[in-house]
């Protein structure tokens, strides 16, 4: 009975506190159970139909977009290089280059990356000069103030495949091909968003889906209609070192590459990293031996208190 | 970075790049590169050209090649995504939505009445008009996005251990 009331609230728990109180002085004129039940019973139900009332107001969560136009958010995967201790794989660096000059680079620019850094972490010197010598740059005006063409140097940048954003989008169709030289940073998800991406191409779309004139059905790209259409197909580049080049090993090895170009100081930056790991752990160990070193005579010390000698007046 | 540099000299797993660094400089290079390499701005389109003459031929060639092994071996290079993934798809795993993506192409592709609200198996098979008046925005069917994921889900391991 008791138990019962103190679920009870405001004024209806006092009414039942005191019809227990007098139910147990005299058992004859209890409150009749009913009464009590019911009342139990209608606050439960107000509580629950509040809180329903709530839920119902504010409990779902609102989405402004619905998961379509979201896109399907791509699965994690275990790249290594991601790991604290680990650097890039500079063999997948090579190749994703390879991948990215035989086949991004007629629509993408990589207008961040000169061909010095490539020196030593994706070419040889050798290579990276050859490279450069392929493409013709503008050179310093000449005695006449002409601009002349000359060969490509270490210090230029990778060429654009096109002059300017303007003639990207004419080119296709209305679309801009976003330079990739910052692209793992700069979209949601890095390398699994774009590893995604470009395996991400259904052989069909799926039943009922409506496809944009132009544009192509990718679940993981935003609102599913993509300009670009799908590129990387097994066998499409051939490895120098003989990989074989399935569409997703091209695909992990061209986001490696990207993400290179993205963070090219990742490997030092780790180096970096654990280098102050390793220092500041030092130097704090050292500074907790200082301080027990400098505080020992203090934190020793025994403070003791020697009662006066009262010459021999102690004994009266 | 003065300190930094004196750090990493002295310890000898630092720094590989110093090497290419002194063979790239651009001052030691250049004189000794345009005497035995065409540099005039003349010089590289005759051979830009040449060479890609000679590219397209080894391309032909390659292809030829590559036909004729093709069409001794006869096997065609398989991805090794398409198949975790199609081995994900007949998992236990991904079981209930293989079947609700199945139940909602049947639906969709069975579905020839134009008066019927548009229904797609993108992401959930409901209309949207239908779901702006009941209000429940709550993906209720699991389809193309829910397939895939789950599928995508277990594959990745097994993928990245079949990578290089």
């Amino acid at each position: 009975m008791l138990a019962r009331s103190r679920l009870l609230v405001g004024s209806v728990r006092n009414a039942a506190v005191n019809t227990t109180k007098r139910a147990a002085s005299t058992s004859a004129e209890a409150a009749s159970p009913f009464k009590l039940n019911a009342a139990g019973t209608a606050a439960t139900a107000v509580a629950i139909g509040s809180m329903a009332w709530y839920y119902h107001l504010y409990g779902p969560e609102l989405h402004a977009m619905t998961p379509v136009e979201e896109g399907l958010h791509p699965t994690k995967y275990p790249w290594v290089h991601a790991q604290y201790n680990k650097t890039f794989d500079h063999q997948a660096l090579r190749r994703g280059f390879q991948v990215y000059r035989e086949v991004c680079s007629s629509c993408h620019s990589l207008s961040r990356i000169p061909y010095r850094s490539l020196v030593g972490t994706v070419l040889t010197v050798d290579e990276a000069k050859a490279m450069a010598e392929e493409n013709e740059y503008d050179s310093e005006p000449n005695d006449e103030g002409e601009i002349e063409k000359r060969p490509g140097k270490l210090s230029d940048y990778l060429p654009s495949p096109y002059k300017n954003d303007e003639a990207a989008r004419a080119a296709n169709n209305g679309a801009l091909p976003p330079d990739l030289s910052l692209m793992v940073k700069a979209r949601h998800g890095g390398c699994d968003y774009i590893f995604s991406l470009l395996t991400g191409y259904p052989e069909e779309t799926p039943a009922g889906a409506v496809v944009p004139e132009g544009l192509n059905f990718n679940p993981y790209f935003p609102g599913t209609g993509i300009a670009m259409a799908r590129v990387l197909y097994n066998e499409l580049v051939e490895y120098e070192d003989e990989t074989p080049a399935t569409t997703s090993q091209m695909a992990k090895d061209v986001v490696e590459f990207l993400n290179w170009s993205a963070e090219p100081e990742m490997d030092q930056r780790k180096k970096m990293g654990m280098k102050v790991l390793v220092l500041t752990s030092a130097l704090f160990a050292l500074s907790v031996w200082v301080k027990r070193y400098k505080w020992s005579p203090i934190k020793t010390r025994k403070v003791a208190y020697a009662a006066p000698k009262m010459g021999g007046r102690r004994g009266h | 970075m003065g300190f930094f540099d004196i750090v990493a000299a002295a310890m000898p797993w630092s720094e590989s790049e110093a090497e290419a660094v002194s063979g790239g400089s651009s001052t030691d290079s250049t004189p000794a590169n345009s005497g035995g390499e065409a540099k005039d701005p003349s010089g590289p389109t005759p051979d830009d050209k040449d060479e890609v003459a000679d590219e397209g031929e080894d391309k032909e060639e390659g292809g030829e090649k590559e036909e004729e092994e093709e069409e001794e071996e006869e096997e065609e290079m398989v991805d090794p995504k398409e198949t975790f993934e199609e081995e994900c798809k007949e998992s236990k795993a991904c079981a209930p939505s293989k079947h609700h993506f199945e139940e909602c192409v049947e639906r969709v592709t069975g579905n020839t009445d134009s008066k019927a609200p548009h229904e797609d198996c993108v992401e959930e098979c409901t209309s949207p008009i239908a779901t702006s008046l009941t209000s429940s925005t709550l993906p209720n069917m699991q389809t193309v996005f829910h397939l895939a994921h789950c599928a995508n889900q277990c594959a990745a391991p097994k993928l990245w251990a079949a990578l290089k």
